[in-house]
């Protein structure tokens, strides 16, 4: 595959689902099934697409296009690399799943012909972030999926879902805001925005200091780090399950994927460092681990505390780019890609839960293992491999990220780590563990294992086993795509990230 | 002699010459008399566009009418900026026109019909006419024909609240106009001069010859045209004005009618004082700070609205102010952002306004609390309100977000990020007060409770229309900067 073709590959791979959104809107008056077909159609050519890049990319290739000028030096382009292609990948394979999980899923709600065009709709713009060839194009494509899944956020229309999706618009536009701030000051020290120009700032004056914070917040806003997730917990549990997988297993990758730019295009390594402001990423980053995994500990409604574990983790990503060298970037990377499956599953099978039983809040779930064993054998898989255990996917990001570290001599974040994976047990174990081996029924009948399987249709249990099985399969199998593809990025961005 | 040489003065006589006879024609031939109105504002913007060739083939040029030079004759000077001005009020004031003839007749009563199409044609022409003129006393006399008839066309409705809305606007109008006229009558005893270009060749001496007089003048002029075009203190006429004047006059008060004084004030600081007055005392501080003010306390005072279109009203107070920073910060950069803040707020209130018409057309509904579910009944009129609100909070892909670019670097320019602090914070607060609506709007599940006429199609296509016009200034910025650049150019 040659520059050209791949440039028509990228440029389908954003505007096909944009395209598609008023195709399925039209379509869904006419039939629901059409456009449930439609829907799941337009995710799988979106993703398969993309998959068609990877040759190109292993291969050392990179896009960087620009189309043309919105105002002078300002321009509209787009750009593949390993780190983008890394995250396009991950980002509509979920979405593929998300997709399919969703047609029986939604049959049981509302509003399908608002849902369905707005998740594709969300779909391009989330991959326009990742294929943006500068911040200017990211920054639109950025506020267009903020701005758009507002609409998955408070798609139940409940008193609580509005509630929560206000804090999230309010949170959303001063991220936005920021981001704006951040990037204009960007442009009036560098005289561009591009990311095909290597670092655009190379002093760390006080000015682009205040880039570097209205970066932090823009972008960390929408990763969930602390002080600014108060809106994910609210959020991400209120949307319909799917919806709420897409929102904390890719969307919140969106943050991170920007600050991997801002790090390494809009500044460089030796800028973060030179002026301490890797600190200031680290100190985040802690508060945001612990804090995101002892509040989880605390909730007792299963998606809330899902959230909660979503801050948790994108800790983790904060503190691979705090450290800043080859394993520690590894490490983050590959955190996002198994955090992306990771989460994914577990919104799913809670989602399938909520969809069978209606029950949402964990001291109930008893037994309910025996109801759904499919269901919640994924979940356990997923959850712990949460927690780390080997050899699931989540113990080698946690291993790669720890090893990354001690080689920066910082065996505090190792600490940090294992009391976190300790938290995360604390979490996840009791939702596990009751799931299975709770009794039901009273003394004289005898504590019997009652198994009565009424397990959720195909449709909706085949894309949880098959995030299950890839959660084992890229734990320490001698094939891990995803984690030779972190080994690239962090090659890749290393040598500075923008040939 | 060729008719296309006279295109200057010619814009300004279609448009008096046809205030005049539309209330013949209304009595006479009523069926074509809005027709006529329509016609002779799209000639007029015909006329402007061939002048913008001219202008980029020629450059410069001067008109002056009836033949006469200065300093006897009035001087109408053609340049790109005045008529990027030009073709923004002709332009936006016809698309309101299209949108007005189906609203006025459900809000006037149709003996004033006549007069109402003689007082718009009225106020475009002497906007028109304060767009090119190089003339102190002309611009007084066009801006005196201008609040008068803008008055007229508030109390049209002649009801309680317009009355005293346009008695107000009467009062601190004529208070605008006096400071301009002393302001003049001080320039004109020490220089002996009215037009432009004359009085700048003759200011620097006189500055240093009477230099208190001279910054007086100044003064009373921030005063004049802060006061005509809402500059924080001096907005209190604004909302009620432009909250109860029938929903066309609002969309034109609200989206030209203060930019030109604006306009006006940098053209006086720019062309008529020479740049060491203006360096001398620190005028621009003055109006950055009154701008910056302006910008946060419309917001805050829109926040707290109950009303619909006394909320627009109030964030014109803080959207005027833009354009004010752009002035006051004096950088070229900063600059070019409030002009297209002028062209694309000239858009988006507009259109704001004519979405409240239509509201009010279809349900009769003013409160804000009342529009939950409206989304449903009126779709089209709340995706125009909500491209329009996006715009306002400056959401990338529309024209607001390019003039606030613009603004942004400018400040950093000049090395004052402040300012960039407070355009974000007031796209904060803009958010804050137009997302509820449409999130309301759109997203209540009890249905919608009033009574719906349909929504006429002539009111429709202007919405359109205006949506487009948002969206292409967002992404194809690039020809107006450029325009906008090089029109400046001539300034700094």
């Amino acid at each position: 595959m040659d520059e050209a073709t791949a440039i028509t590959v990228i440029l389908v791979v954003i505007f096909f689902p944009i395209i598609m959104t008023p195709i399925l809107m039209s379509v869904s008056d006419r039939s629901e099934k059409l456009r449930d077909i439609l829907a799941v159609v337009t995710s799988a050519i979106t993703f398969l697409l993309v998959l068609t890049l990877y040759p190109f990319v292993v291969r050392g290739g990179i896009v960087q296009h620009t189309f043309f000028e919105i105002l002078p030096n300002l321009e509209i382009s787009i750009r593949l690399d390993v780190l983008s292609f890394s995250l396009t990948a991950i980002a509509s394979f979920i979405w593929l799943l998300s997709t399919i999980y969703s047609i029986d899923y939604m049959a049981k709600e509302h509003g399908g012909s608002r849902y369905y065009p707005v998740l594709m709709f969300t779909l391009g713009s989330c991959l326009g972030i990742f294929l943006a060839g500068d911040f200017f194009t990211l920054f639109v494509f950025f506020e267009l999926m903020s701005l758009i899944s507002y609409i998955l956020v408070v798609h139940e229309e409940t008193e609580e879902a509005l509630k929560a999706g206000y804090k999230y618009l309010v949170m959303t536009i001063i991220g936005g805001l920021a981001l704006f701030f951040g990037i204009i000051i960007t442009f009036e020290l560098g005289g561009t925005v591009s990311f095909g120009v290597g670092s655009i700032i190379e002093e760390g004056t006080l000015i682009a200091f205040l880039a570097f914070m209205c970066f932090l917040i823009g972008f960390g806003m929408k990763a969930g780090m602390f002080p600014l997730h108060v809106w994910l917990p609210d959020a991400h549990p209120v949307a319909p399950s799917p919806a709420s997988a897409l929102l904390s297993g890719v969307m919140l990758k969106t943050g991170a994927y920007g600050l991997f730019r801002v790090i390494f295009n809009a500044f460089s390594i030796e800028v973060m460092q030179t002026n301490n402001w890797d600190i200031v990423l680290g100190v985040l980053a802690v508060i945001t681990i612990l804090l995101g995994s002892a509040v989880a500990l605390t909730q007792n409604d299963l998606k809330r505390r899902l959230a909660y574990s979503s801050v948790g983790m994108m800790g983790y990503v904060l503190l691979g780019l705090s450290v800043l060298n080859e394993n520690a970037i590894i490490g983050a990377v590959f955190h996002i890609f198994c955090h992306a499956i990771m989460k994914s599953c577990l919104f799913l099978a809670a989602g399938a839960i909520i969809w069978k039983t209606g029950k949402r809040t964990i001291s109930e779930l008893g037994s309910i293992g025996r109801e759904m064993p499919f269901t919640m054998a994924c979940f356990s898989i997923a959850a712990l491999a949460m927690i780390g255990i080997p050899p699931l996917s989540g113990f080698l990001s946690k291993w790669t990220l720890g090893l990354g570290a001690l080689d920066a001599n910082a065996t505090f974040y190792v600490i940090v780590l294992l009391i976190s994976s300790l938290l995360n047990a604390l979490y996840y174990l009791p939702i596990i563990v009751p799931a299975f081996f709770e009794m039901v029924g009273d003394e004289e009948q005898g504590h019997a294992l009652k198994l009565s399987v009424q397990d959720v249709p195909p449709k909706m249990l085949a894309p949880m086993i098959i995030l299950a099985i890839f959660t084992v399969i890229f734990g320490l199998s001698p094939i891990n795509v995803p984690f030779d593809l972190s080994q690239m990025t962090s090659d890749f961005l290393l040598k500075g990230g923008w040939f | 002699m060729e008719l296309t040489n006279h295109f200057p003065a010619l814009i300004l006589a279609i448009l008096l010459g046809i205030s005049f006879l539309s209330p013949i024609l209304y009595r006479w031939a009523r069926k074509a008399s809005a027709p006529a109105l329509i016609a002779s504002l799209f000639l007029a913007l015909v006329m402007a566009v061939y002048l913008l060739v001219q202008v980029l083939q020629v450059g410069e040029f001067t008109y002056y009418m009836g033949g006469w030079p200065p300093p006897w004759g009035i001087e109408f000077k053609v340049n790109l900026l005045r008529v990027y001005m030009l073709l923004i009020v002709l332009a936006v004031s016809l698309w309101i026109m299209v949108y007005a003839l189906k609203d006025l007749e459900h809000e006037l009563k149709t003996e004033v019909m006549g007069w109402y199409y003689t007082l718009y044609a009225l106020v475009v022409g002497s906007m028109a006419g304060m767009a090119l003129t190089n003339d102190l006393f002309n611009l007084f006399v066009l801006m005196e024909i201008c609040a008068i008839s803008a008055c007229a066309i508030i109390s049209i409705k002649e009801d309680r609240a317009c009355l005293e809305a346009s008695f107000k606007y009467l009062i601190l109008s004529a208070m605008g106009t006096g400071c301009f006229l002393l302001g003049v009558a001080m320039i004109y005893m020490v220089t002996g001069q009215m037009n432009y270009d004359l009085v700048n060749a003759a200011l620097p001496e006189a500055v240093e010859l009477y230099p208190n007089n001279m910054f007086a003048a100044a003064a009373l002029f921030i005063v004049a045209f802060g006061t005509k075009a809402a500059l924080f203190p001096l907005h209190v006429w604004l909302p009620d004005a432009h909250a109860s004047a029938p929903s066309p006059s609002s969309a034109m008060l609200s989206g030209l009618v203060i930019k030109i004084y604006a306009f006006a004030l940098f053209i006086m600081f720019y062309q008529l004082f020479p740049r060491s007055l203006l360096e001398s005392i620190p005028l621009n501080e003055i109006v950055l700070w009154l701008s910056s003010m302006g910008i946060m306390f419309g917001s805050i005072f829109a926040m707290v609205q109950v009303d619909l279109k006394k909320m627009l009203a109030y964030s014109s107070i803080g959207q005027i102010g833009y354009v004010f920073l752009g002035i006051g910060l004096d950088d070229i950069i900063a600059m070019t952002g409030g002009f297209y803040h002028l062209l694309v707020h000239a858009i988006m209130k507009s259109m704001l306004f004519m979405c409240a018409g239509i509201i009010i057309y279809t349900t009769g509904i003013r409160q804000i609390k009342q529009l939950g579910g409206i989304g449903q009944v009126l779709p089209i009129t709340m995706i125009a309100f909500t491209i329009g609100s996006a715009s306002m909070i400056g959401i990338p892909g529309t024209g607001g977000l390019i003039s606030k670019w613009y603004l942004a670097l400018g400040a950093l320019e000049i090395g004052r990020p402040i300012f960039v602090v407070i355009i974000l914070a007031s796209s904060l607060l803009n958010a804050v007060y137009y997302m509820p609506i449409i999130v309301n709007a759109f997203m209540q599940q009890e249905q919608f409770q009033h009574q719906v006429k349909p929504v006429p199609r002539k009111m429709l296509i202007p919405l359109i229309v205006g949506m487009a016009a948002i969206i292409f200034f967002g992404v194809f910025s690039r020809p107006a900067i450029v325009l906008l650049d090089e029109a400046l150019a001539l300034f700094f």
